[in-house]
């Protein structure tokens, strides 16, 4: 039985939907109380006849964890905060991986983890730009320098590595890059940000490393039945990238008209940089929400390697064209 | 002296109180942060570049010997602690409420006291802008006596705190004898004491849950409004804790003799409200409005020279309340707030509760 964590977010119910197209049968999702169920119940619609076990419960403590963990093999970790306070990112993203881990590693036979992390864990900010990124370039080193979400990935993909290390957990990796599709947001950071009505584009002609939703939860759900994938690390990103700028200017066109100014990397490093010495100096009146050191991790503008996923056996099933189009209609109507 | 500050407990609020005394190091610092959850201590030392952290209280005031403890714990481990850094010779900051029961808070307040180190509470906006304001304009009798006080806190449900609580049945909040309401009111309640002289004044209490019905646990039965009347020999007050009005204000509303006040805690404005000239019939009525606007302009002005003298910061109360509490351990003087204080806030919570849990029961 395999054990899907965050079934009910916007990439874990296309990551049901995935292993239940990929033929899988018997399928747990852990649940809690206080989530809205709407996108499983329709991911779940679409399969008539598939077992898929509701557990309502959470990854509050080692023995909830194990509970929902009982008799199974594969566990699809895809649970984590996206936003919050800095103290329960780190509560609902670290400290319930490491309770997965801890009642993961008690099972008398250890069952695999697959697990979801980000490209937001990789160290980019020193590297020279359009370096190219792939499964070996090293980690943060300085996470005190970043947002509180990668601060909270690292720390999480960390964990897994460790109980890896240390009890021989079997586990996969995969880092997706920007996540889109229906229901999801309309704009990655790196695209840019909506600056109280104008929104600052920030991304200008880097590539956006993005990943339609079904391309991504694909990935995981062949990474979840792979032997072959056992202890590797994947990037997840798309084959045929547009840029931001294209993307902004797609979005205008498909969903809804929308002030932007386009700020180049160079002033936004100044911008940056202004806004870091006037934090310094009021003491944190206004909080360092843009560094010189997140300017470069977000906008330097870095590329992404997929070709090990690619080797694995994985191939996008809706190409970037036609996720746009599904992406921007739903916007659409949504705006409406 | 540069005390050395010790945080147990690493949620929330703990960032609050970090960022604030790292803005004050002539006073202090912070020599490391405690949680039993190591991971959560971990992140908080990490992210303020913090020295030490540990997740067993006992080593961390060996290894570190803090001069003073701020304990940011849920409440039900607030007096085990502050016991434990007193015995250890450190001076504690409780965040509120002190203790979940009054019988807990008078026993916590005799130990520091037999303990001779100093104890204070986190009645933050006691030392906000606007409550400092206020006091100035009582202090130059601009309002009279004060004959009644309204005191008004919003709530928001779906904020990262509300949201938290309302996502784990677990959640120590929902296990407080008052629940939210214990987890806020003491914001309400403190800034009426300095209108009443009575040790105990007479509260009465109407609670209601609005939201409905969806867990089927303890979360469901949550009060989410509360309305208050407080008689004191002189003064009354009503209170209001409401998670549903919009905006979610944050007001004191002070009722003089010669004239009433407005604090706003979230614009952080103090306004007079009566008008300065008795124009006769139709020009009385017109005139008063552009009275206000311009009494709103001196406030927004006022702020924006703080804002330009970098002292606007969000937790402005939180600085003016550590510095206070340090300032009163260096030079040997009472704390910030007294026990007499944080024993009439825990009275009326008490009394608050008692008729609360008596409604539920008859409801049922």
């Amino acid at each position: 039985m395999i054990l899907v964590t965050g079934a009910t977010g916007f990439l874990g119910s296309r990551i049901v939907d995935r292993l239940l197209h990929r033929g899988e049968t018997n399928l747990r999702v852990l649940v809690r109380s206080s989530s809205s169920r709407q996108r499983l119940d329709e991911v779940v619609g679409g399969h008539p006849g598939a077992k898929v076990e509701v557990f309502v419960g959470s990854l509050g403590s080692k023995e909830r964890a194990a509970e929902a963990l009982d008799g199974c093999n594969v566990v699809v970790h895809a649970a984590a905060a996206l936003s919050g306070a800095p103290a329960d990112i780190c509560l609902n993203t670290v400290v319930t991986t490491r309770n997965l881990l801890e009642a993961m590693v008690a099972q008398e036979s250890k069952p695999t983890l697959v697990h979801i992390s980000s490209f937001g864990v990789y160290g980019v900010a020193c590297l020279p730009r359009a370096t190219v990124v792939n499964e070996r370039t090293q980690l943060e080193t300085n996470p005190e320098r970043r947002d509180t979400y990668s601060q909270a990935k690292l720390r999480q993909e960390l964990l897994v590595w460790e109980y890896h290390g240390r009890h021989g957990l079997p586990v996969v990796i995969l880092r997706p890059g920007v996540v889109y599709g229906p229901n999801g947001s309309a704009f990655s950071t790196r695209v840019g940000l909506n600056l109280f009505g104008l929104f600052l584009h920030l991304g200008g002609d880097n590539l956006l490393p993005i990943t339609y939703v079904d391309n991504c939860a694909e990935a995981i759900a062949l990474a979840a039945q792979s032997s072959d994938a056992v202890g590797e690390v994947y990037n997840v990103v798309d084959n045929d990238l547009v840029t931001a700028a294209e993307y902004l200017a797609l979005y205008k066109r498909e969903v809804k008209p929308l002030k932007s100014v386009r700020v180049p990397y160079v002033g936004m490093l100044a911008l940056s940089a202004l806004v870091e010495r006037y934090h310094t100096f009021s003491k944190g009146q206004l909080p360092a929400i843009f560094t010189p050191y997140k300017t470069a991790v977000a906008w330097k503008g870095n590329r992404f390697d997929n070709g090990k996923l690619r080797r694995l056996g994985w191939a996008p099933i809706v190409g970037t064209q036609d996720g746009l189009a599904r992406t921007f209609a739903y916007l659409r109507q949504k705006a409406s | 002296m540069t005390l050395k500050v010790a945080i147990v407990g690493c949620g929330k609020i703990a960032d609050g109180h970090v960022e604030e005394i790292q803005k004050m190091p002539d006073l202090a610092y912070v020599v490391g942060v405690c949680d039993l959850e190591p991971l959560m201590a971990e992140q908080l030392a990490m992210r303020y570049r913090i020295g030490a952290f540990a997740s067993d209280l006992d080593q961390l005031l060996d290894e570190q010997r803090p001069d003073v403890v701020h304990i940011t714990t849920p409440p039900g481990s607030h007096a085990a602690i502050a016991k434990r850094a007193l015995d250890a010779g450190c001076h504690v900051f409780v965040e509120k409420p002190l203790t979940p029961t009054l019988a807990a808070t008078k026993d916590l307040l005799e130990y520091a006291a037999r303990s001779g180190r100093k104890l204070t509470i986190g009645y933050t906006y006691l030392f906000d802008p606007p409550a400092q304001d206020l006091r100035k304009l009582l202090a130059q009798g601009a309002l009279g006596d004060v004959v009644h006080v309204e005191s008004f806190y919003g709530y928001n449900l779906r904020g990262p705190y509300g949201s938290a609580i309302l996502a784990d049945p677990e959640h120590w909040v929902v296990k407080l004898p008052g629940q939210l309401l214990h987890n806020n009111l003491d914001h309400l309640l403190n800034k009426l004491l300095e209108f009443f002289e009575d040790d105990a004044p007479s509260v009465v209490a109407r609670g209601l849950v609005r939201r409905s019905e969806r867990f089927g646990d303890a979360r469901d039965s949550m009060f989410d409004e509360l309305r208050l009347v407080v008689t004191g020999k002189e003064t009354t007050a009503y209170g209001t804790f409401s998670s549903f009005a919009r905006p979610a204000g944050h007001f004191l509303r002070v009722y003089g003799t010669k004239n009433t006040a407005h604090v706003d805690f979230v614009s952080r404005t103090v306004t007079l409200e009566g008008a300065s000239s008795s124009l006769p019939s139709a020009i009385g009525r017109l005139v008063p409005a552009f009275e206000m606007a311009a009494r709103f302009a001196r406030s927004g002005l006022t702020n924006a020279l703080r804002f330009a003298r970098s002292d606007f910061h969000f937790f402005s109360g939180l600085n003016y309340l550590f510095r206070r509490f340090y300032e009163s351990i260096r030079d040997g003087t009472p704390p910030p707030i007294s026990q007499r204080d944080i024993v009439r806030v825990a009275t009326l919570l008490d009394s608050i509760f008692l008729q609360l849990g008596e409604a539920k029961e008859v409801a049922r």
